[in-house]
């Protein structure tokens, strides 16, 4: 096996003597810092919020500013009510959530179980304004079956959730992001246009997304 | 141009149901991008960057290599290296009978397709299911994609009814929602059946070995999170730096290929489920594929291996807008496959590729990392001429050619009787058909007639009325 890696590495090593790849000068300072955004201004959590439901609400989710935790937990009763769930580790959702789905299925149950819910419950490790989408890290409590396997995915956000760019998620977030093997980016719900190009929802993923922020 | 790519090229053309599919489809991707790349603020200094990092990379990729595996093997990855479409695929054959996988479920991966991989999982008796939407179809169909993003641009749904009615035993359907919750319904099953998840890789990460993956439909999820194997087969150039590149790139593959500002679904995976996790494999092999593609580095072409295969150039060209993806005849097609496939493939057999195309440079104009693909087209070509024995008639058109134009006088008989002659052909300033040597030249186009009056002449004639005080 080495013998190939060797192999491989001494052929590139060569090759790049005799190759002709443009010397793109690389802007030494521009390696890592993002910096064709340098003197942007942070925006506030407001405007980034705004940012973001429009983004959301583009891509056909729906997305519930809620003022109190109250409201939070009235509107997250309403959108599951009768559906049988599928949620995180309840400690882990915000606004007290957590009462409102104790008992139901965790991301722990088995696969064939996990796969009959019909709404999945998660907070979210951010949100990005730009894109309009959720940042999902896995760890203990946080399956990414739960935001997958459903139909319905009901996600939480709080204001500190918001970050402006993907790039800035990176940055802020990058020790929790080395301390898990999956971080994904779910930007509105599954979607699909391989048969002449017209738009289908919901193929593999949930085809439903409903977003509720809180205070 | 007579070998198989013109062959096909004139089939393509005659089929009018590709044409309604390629037409629509690509304008509308044109489109979408454009729209796309407009809503990117400083998106040409995105791109530059992008393509300053790529060029970097590709500078000093063994060592980028050695660094991205260290990442891997840190983050609790298994790290393979493939010389050959047969070395990988012998290697994923191995991990699969080491970990008694008997079902495999595989997101789109063009390198996989580079390696027929399904076939040799097949052989060694392990079933392999896409779940692409698009390769699925395909695969039920028997079929091979022909674009890079939207793997069956060339059917209509109509025929994608009529697959899944025959192969999945279900109503037939000409209603795409229909048809995606049949696909939904069955894939389901492999997903949760499957024992292992084998994705190519839009990107790997080297500062920390993230392999990145973005789908659509959810694929790239499902194969991540719920088998309890994943491998990853990518080219070796699918590198880059840092997570601010990997931001950069995100921002304009997703834009260049379907317009979107990301796709539904961004997947970063950092090695196998931790301590505690509830999803994810137990086991991450990463196999790094060369495949002549440090032949390519090492050639004229090298700066090819910056492609992030977004499909714009296919989009924007318009001979793969004539003749679809099909008649390229390998796994890349479009201006990107013209170059990559002889780079894998040798230039032999795919000679005729590099002269399929008007070297308009509308895949420059659009490539989001800015290659010119129009001069390594050219020096394709050159290099096609070199190495391939001309046809006798042009060597020796050529060879005359050569001595009249070196001797003045024959040079300007010969110029004035091929100028009558020609002349005499024409109607309305064109040539239609042209005889002896240029009688193939005007197959495919028309020749302008030359001018009543040379340029010789009329420089002449310009210097004496100058003279005259």
């Amino acid at each position: 096996m080495s013998g190939a890696r060797d192999a491989m590495l001494g052929r590139i090593e060569r090759a790049v003597r005799t190759g002709r790849i443009p010397s793109a000068a690389h802007d030494a300072a521009g390696a890592g810092d993002g910096d064709e955004e340098v003197g942007r201004a942070a925006p506030s959590t407001a405007a980034m919020r705004e940012r973001f439901v429009v983004e959301a609400r583009a891509l056909g989710v729906e997305t519930y500013v809620e003022p109190t935790g109250t409201a939070v937990c009235d509107r997250l009763r309403t959108l599951i009510a009768g559906l049988r769930v599928l949620t995180w580790d309840p400690d882990l959702l915000p606004y007290g959530c957590g009462a409102i789905v104790k008992g139901a299925l965790a991301g722990s149950a088995p696969r064939t179980e996990q796969a009959r819910a019909e709404a999945g419950v998660t907070a979210c490790h951010g949100a990005i304004a730009e894109t309009g989408s959720l940042a999902l890290i896995a760890g203990p409590g946080c399956s990414h079956t739960v935001s997958l396997l459903p139909p319905f995915h009901v996600a939480l956000v709080r204001p500190e959730d918001f970050h402006e760019r993907m790039g800035d998620f990176f940055t802020a977030r990058a020790d929790a992001l080395a301390g898990s093997s999956n971080c994904t980016f779910v930007t509105g719900p599954s979607r699909t246009a391989d048969i002449e190009l017209s738009l289908t929802i919901g193929v593999h993923g949930p085809g439903r997304m409903a977003i509720v922020i809180g205070p | 141009m007579s070998g198989p790519f013109a062959r096909r090229a004139r089939r393509a053309l005659r089929d009018q149901q590709l044409h309604v599919a390629l037409d629509r489809t690509t304008a509308q991707l044109g489109l979408r991008r454009a729209t796309g790349l407009a809503s990117l603020e400083q998106a040409d200094t995105v791109r530059d960057r992008a393509r300053a990092a790529k060029m970097a990379l590709l500078h000093s990729l063994a060592d980028s290599l050695r660094a991205f595996e260290a990442r891997l093997v840190e983050n609790g990855a298994r790290v393979h290296w493939a010389e050959t479409t047969a070395d990988a695929n012998r290697i994923i054959v191995e991990i699969a009978a080491k970990a008694g996988v008997r079902r495999v479920a595989k997101s789109k991966s063009m390198a996989s397709e580079e390696t027929h991989l399904n076939g040799a999982l097949e052989r060694a008796g392990i079933t392999v299911v896409e779940t692409d939407l698009g390769e699925y179809i395909v695969q039920l169909a028997g079929d091979r994609p022909s674009h890079i993003i939207m793997p069956i641009v060339h059917m209509t749904r109509e025929q994608v009814g009529r697959v899944m009615e025959r192969r999945l035993a279900v109503p037939y359907s000409d209603d795409t929602q229909t048809l995606a919750r049949y696909a939904r319904t069955r894939l389901r099953e492999e997903f949760l059946q499957a024992d292992m998840g084998l994705t190519g890789a839009n990107f790997g990460v080297v500062e920390n070995g993230t392999i990145c993956l973005v789908t659509n439909e959810g694929n790239g999820r499902m194969v991540t999170t719920l088998p309890r194997v994943h491998v990853v087969l990518m080219g070796i150039e699918k590198l880059v730096p840092t997570m601010a590149d990997l931001d950069r790139f995100l921002k304009l593959l997703s834009r260049s290929a379907t317009g979107q500002k990301l796709t539904a679904y961004t997947t970063l995976v950092r090695g196998p489920r931790r301590a505690g996790d509830e999803c994810g494999a137990d086991e991450m092999h990463v196999v790094l594929l060369d495949n002549g593609r440090s032949k390519i580095l090492a050639g004229e072409t090298a700066e090819i291996l910056g492609c992030i295969r977004c499909g714009a150039c296919l989009n924007a060209c318009p001979v793969y807008r004539a003749v679809g993806g099909h008649a390229y005849g390998d796994v890349y097609p479009g201006p990107v496959g013209s170059i990559v496939t002889p780079g894998i493939r040798g230039l032999a057999p795919f000679a005729e590729l590099p002269s399929a195309s008007s070297l308009c440079g509308a895949c420059r104009e659009v490539c989001p990392v800015r290659l010119d693909i129009p001069r390594m087209l050219l020096a394709l070509r050159h290099e096609a001429v070199e190495h391939t024995r001309q046809p006798a008639a042009l060597r020796l058109g050529l060879k005359i050619f050569g001595r009249v134009a070196s001797r003045p006088r024959l040079y300007r008989v010969g110029a004035a009787l091929m100028r009558a002659m020609l002349r005499s052909r024409a109607r309305n300033g064109w040539i239609r058909r042209a005889p002896g040597l240029a009688k193939q030249w005007t197959r495919f186009r028309d020749l302008k007639a030359p001018a009543a009056v040379t340029f010789e002449t009329a420089w002449r004639q310009r210097s004496a009325a100058a003279k005259r005080p």
